[in-house]
Order: C-alpha cells, then structure tokens, then sequence
C-alpha cells in the first residue's frame, strides 16, 4: 500500500494524523475478522475532515484508533509527528489526555456530576487545577449560565455542548466527534455543527456523520467503505 | 478538585445504592458490636458472680493441716505446732512477677478459745482486706473497724450468735489458757451456710494475742484481680518469694465456667463473622451491580483520560467509605441493639465500648475495600472503545 492508492496528505510538514497502511482485526469466537484493510489518510493541522461510509464501514474503530482508545493490529499511526503505535497503556493515558477530545452520539455525561463537573474531570485525571479552563470551555459553548446544572436538567443540545467543553477544556490538538448530532434535531445539529466548524482551525476537527449537508460544512470529505479508505474529496 | 471528592458526589447523588451497600455493612458491623458488648458486659457479671468462690489462691506452710472441717478443706484448716507464716513476710507477695493482679492479700490466724464456757474457732483478719474478699457478708450491726478501738471487736457468725442470743454491743469474754479478753460484738454475720458461721472473728492483732501467737498467720488468701490471671503460674512465684510455704490455685472452677462462655463468646463471634462475610458479599454484589450500570461511565473516563488506577483507586475509595459509613452506623446499632439484648438475657445494661468503635470501622473499611476487589478487576477488563461503541 502507498499513498498513491490514496492520494491524501501532501504537505507532510504539516500533517497532524497520518494514518499508514492501518489494519483492524477483531477476534470473532472462533476465528478473526479484519474490519480495516489498510487505511492509509492523513489530516491537517487545523483541518476539518468529515468520515462518512455505511453503517459497519468502520468508522468508529478508525475514530478509536486515532484516539489512542484502540491499537491497531497492523500499520501506523503517528499524531504531529509522534508514533503512537506499539506504545504503552500507561503512555497512552498519558498521550489521550493532551491530544484527543471526544464527542459522542450519545454525550456520554456523567449523570451524577453537574456541568462543571463533568467538564472538570478531564482536568481532574490529568492532576490539573482548573485556573479558568472549566469557565472558558463552557463560555466557548455558550453554556457558561448553566455551570451547576445536572445532564437530566438540559435539553440534548445543551448536554452536547457540555460535552464538547469537556472535549476542549484540555486543549487538545484533536478533536473527534463520532455522530454528534445524530441524537439531535437538524437545527440543533446544525448549531452544533457550527460550533465544531468554530473549533476547528483552533485544532484539528474529525467528525464522523451520515448527513451529507452537514459533511460539506467541512473541509474534506473521507468515505469509506468496507474498511476501505473509498474517496476522499 | 480532587478525584476522591467526585466519588464522594457520585456516591451522595445516588443514595439508594449507598443505603443498600451500606446497610449491609451496618447489619454486620451492629452484628458484631451487639455479640461483643452484650459478652463483655456477661463476662464483668460472670467474674462479680465468681468473687464468691473465694480466694483464687490459699498460701499455707508446708506442712501436713488437719483440716477443721470435712469437706470445706479451703476456709480453714488447723496447724499442728508452731507451722505459721511470718506477717512480716506478706509483703514479700507483691514482689511477684504479676504484682499488678494482686487485689486482695488477707491474712488469717486459726485457733481454738473457750466462749461461755465451750470451744469455738476464732479467726484473726485484717478488717480492711477480709471485707474486700468477703463483699457478700451480711453484717447486721457493722464491720470491724481498722483503728484499734477500746474494746476490742468481734464479729461472730451465726451459728454462735444466735443460740447465746448476742447482738451488736453484746459483751463477751474469750479466754485462752491464762488469757483473758472482752470483746464487745461488732455485728453477726447472717448465716452463710459456711465456715464462718461457726467462727469468731477477730482483728488480727487481738487474735495474736489471745492464741500468743504474736507477729503470726496461719494463711493467706490471695486474690488476683484480673479474670483470667495465670492463677497457676502466680501460685509458683509466690512460692518462689515465700520459702517453706505452699501456694494453691482455686481457680479450677472460675477457669471452668470462663471457659463455657469463651465457648458461648466464639459461637457468636463465629455467628459475626458470617455475617460480616455475608456483608462483604452484599456490599460486592451492590458494586458489582452498579459496575454494570457503571460500565459506561469508566468507558467514558477512561476516554477522558483516567488510568486504570485512579479506576481503580476511586472504587477503593467508594467501598472503603461504604465500609466506614456502615461500620460507624453499625457501632450504633449494635450498641442499641445490646441496650435490649443484654438485660434481656444476661439482665445487665452495658457501656457504650467506645474502645471497639474504631476497630470496627476499620474493619468495615477493610471489607468495603475487600468488597471492591470483584468490581476493580471487572473495570481493569473494560474496553472502553468496546463499551463505548455498545451504548
Ligand atoms: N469488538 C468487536 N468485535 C468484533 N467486531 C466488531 C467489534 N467492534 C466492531 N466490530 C465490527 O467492526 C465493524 C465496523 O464497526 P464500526 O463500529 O467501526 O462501524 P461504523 O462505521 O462506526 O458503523 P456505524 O455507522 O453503525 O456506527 C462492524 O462490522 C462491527 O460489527
Ligand atoms: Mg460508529
């Protein structure tokens, strides 16, 4: 595999993701089953990039390779020029809390914690003070009013938005999004949408979304297609 | 903010999964502290009870006695001869190794002297320690005194008092030989059923010089103030302090009994500590189940950047504060429940054993933490990326 299957990253200085030739396997009971076939991609610093593909494509394991959430079975990943394959847990850890920001489908809150805190907990992993970073996060989200509210006394979008400010409030270089609007109506998702389109440029935006209005929001379109990297435009 | 103050929000936000873990841990912990107070408070009342039994030990010349009476071979025996103990040698007693246990030291004089006219036993005390080894005397009238009084006093047991119809003032005289004392009586001790219903008893001083027998015992009862002294071993070092006199543990039957209620003290402790196991199930099985409702949220922090031991370090933390809460909860109960229990069966209110609060909410952190074992292990195996994907 090389890049001239897929002609992706040209500027290599500036790369932020290069993905080389990425597979995936799950073990499956009996046997194995390959879900990546060698991806290879590789996104801007700053960039906006949009994953698309059917249901089952992959997607989402991409999303959690790039994440540090999962290891590859074979290939390379390296984030602003550091490889992150064939690391340790422990170094992982360490990587994903300064590099990547998730946002999923579901907002994944913590329901017992209230806004603050919830957006406070990356913070409180990382063994940080919150010296404003709590208050930014949530002013950037537009929440700021809601600090001390619990997930079940926002509406979807709200709860979204507060989990994109626990995304940010470690300044990530990455932020990845796995269908964040898809729990939400289309006004909400557009909002929500602008809001990740805001970030980007501040770091590097990867979403993974099924609606094809929202993805051209974006700077460029990945699709795949049974573990395939099939267009990228 | 601290990682720990998280569970600690957590925890106080979901208060029906505290109340049932912690519940657990508080049948339990009251288990235990009721089993404990109501068998100390027993125990205090058992060792009361077996004061009656007398000295712990009987120390004696070594020589052969003729005993006074069949049978109750301890109260008393009479010496042949000169065999008698030194009084000056008692307080070589408290040089023993276990001198703390020593509580009572009372020395005896035996001897026979004529009253009205008949032979009667007379026994020389010391009035301060014999009361103490005597607390169940009825005295009607009042115990000897300690200062030397003008007259000498008597206590006679009932048995002399009653057929010669003397009470407290009666005037008496004892004679020996060619001596002759009046002794005024001091009070009668209402019968017994023992040996002293037949004695006069007399200051020791007053006894030595009726039987001649100046700066001399005929015995010492000891007894040792702890419940479960080394009687035996206490008997030996008095021997080694006090040559040429023997030293005899009547401890047969206080050890005996002791051991029916360590016995009773173990089945329940046993009863305890499955329940304490029972607990510990319980309090697992509460985290395991909101491990399974929890699933999710460590998939989410560990995508937000936890590591598996902070993880693992704030299920410890929740079961170590399950355990701490439950356990102070249970000291209460328990307490209560002992408040109840206890009269009821051993008709004895207990204290409060403040000493016990402690241990036993340390034991409860333990097995809150023990508890939390099962489901640390089942987060390590959590994939988040798995997790998350399956919510
Ligand atoms: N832990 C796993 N074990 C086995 N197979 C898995 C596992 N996780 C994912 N898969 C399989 O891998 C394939 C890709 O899954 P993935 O979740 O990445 O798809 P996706 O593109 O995100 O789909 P969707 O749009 O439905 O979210 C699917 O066929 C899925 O069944
Ligand atoms: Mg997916």
């Amino acid at each position: 595999m090389s890049d001239e299957n897929n002609v992706i990253g040209q500027v290599h200085e500036q790369d932020m993701i290069r993905v080389t030739d990425v597979t995936k396997n799950y073990s499956l009971g009996s046997g194995e089953v390959e879900v990546l076939h060698g991806i290879n991609m590789s996104v801007k610093k700053g960039e906006f990039v949009s994953i698309m593909g059917q249901s089952g494509s992959g997607k989402t394991t991409l999303m959690n390779l790039i994440g540090m959430l999962d290891s590859p079975t074979d290939g390379s990943i390296s984030i602003n020029g550091t490889e992150i394959t064939g690391r340790s847990q422990k170094e992982l850890v360490q990587m994903r809390r300064k590099t990547a920001g998730f946002i999923f489908q579901q907002f994944h809150l913590i329901p017992s914690l209230t806004a603050y805190e919830n957006v406070a907990l990356p913070l409180v992993f990382a063994g940080e003070k919150d010296e404003g970073a709590v208050a930014k996060a949530m002013e950037k989200v537009g929440l700021h009013h809601r600090m001390h509210h619990r997930p079940s006394e926002m509406s979807g979008g709200e709860q979204q938005r507060v989990a994109i400010a626990r995304a940010v409030v470690m300044q990530p270089q990455i932020l990845l999004a796995d269908e964040p609007t898809g729990a939400l109506d289309a006004v909400t998702g557009a909002k929500i949408m602008s809001l990740l389109k805001s970030l980007a440029g501040e770091m590097t935006v990867i979403m993974v979304t099924h609606n094809r209005e929202l993805a051209d929001h974006s700077d460029r379109i990945i699709e795949l297609q049974d573990g395939y990297v099939k267009i990228s435009i | 903010m601290h990682l720990h103050s998280f569970v600690l929000k957590d925890l106080f936000r979901r208060k029906t999964k505290l109340m049932v873990a912690v519940l657990g841990v508080v049948v339990a912990a009251a288990a235990i502290v009721a089993v404990i107070t109501t068998f100390s408070v027993a125990e205090e009342s058992f060792h009361e009870a077996t004061n009656k039994f007398g000295a712990n030990v009987v120390v004696r010349p070594a020589i052969e006695s003729i005993p006074l009476v069949d049978g109750y071979s301890t109260m008393g025996s009479l010496y042949a001869g000169n065999n008698y103990i030194d009084e000056s040698d008692i307080q070589k007693i408290y040089t023993i190794r276990d001198n703390a246990s020593l509580s009572v030291v009372a020395p005896r004089l035996y001897g026979i002297a004529e009253l009205e006219g008949s032979s009667v036993v007379v026994m020389g005390i010391d009035p301060e320690q014999e009361r103490n080894l005597k607390p169940w005397w009825m005295v009607r009238g009042h115990w000897l005194t300690d200062e030397d009084t003008e007259v000498p006093e008597a206590l006679l047991g009932s048995d002399i008092a009653v057929p010669l119809g003397l009470t407290e003032g009666s005037m008496i005289s004892l004679s020996r030989e060619n001596i002759s004392i009046d002794v005024r009586v001091a009070g009668v001790i209402e019968s017994t059923g023992d040996n002293e219903d037949g004695y006069v008893i007399l200051p020791l001083a007053t006894s030595q010089y009726l039987l001649s027998q100046e700066g001399k015992v005929s015995s010492l009862e000891v007894r040792a103030l702890c419940n479960a002294c080394p009687v035996e071993e206490m008997s030996q070092q008095i021997e080694g302090v006090l040559p040429g006199i023997e030293a005899r543990a009547m401890s047969q039957i206080v050890q005996n009994e002791m051991a029916i209620v360590d016995h009773t003290r173990s089945s329940a402790m046993a009863v305890s500590i499955i329940t304490l196991l029972v607990s510990t199930l319980t309090v697992a099985s509460t985290m395991l189940a909101s491990i399974n409702e929890k699933m999710k949220e460590i998939g989410i922090m560990r995508a937000i950047g936890a590591s598996d031991i902070q993880i693992v370090s704030m299920l410890f933390f929740e079961g170590a504060l399950i355990g701490a809460v439950g356990g102070f909860i249970g000291f209460f109960v328990g307490t209560l429940a002992s408040f109840i229990a206890a009269p009821m069966l051993v008709s004895e209110t207990p204290d409060p054993m403040w000493n016990i609060l402690l241990p036993v909410v340390g034991v409860c952190i333990f097995t809150g933490m023990l508890a939390s074992l099962v489901p640390a292990k089942r987060a390590l195996g959590i994939d988040p990326a798995e997790v998350l994907r399956s919510v």
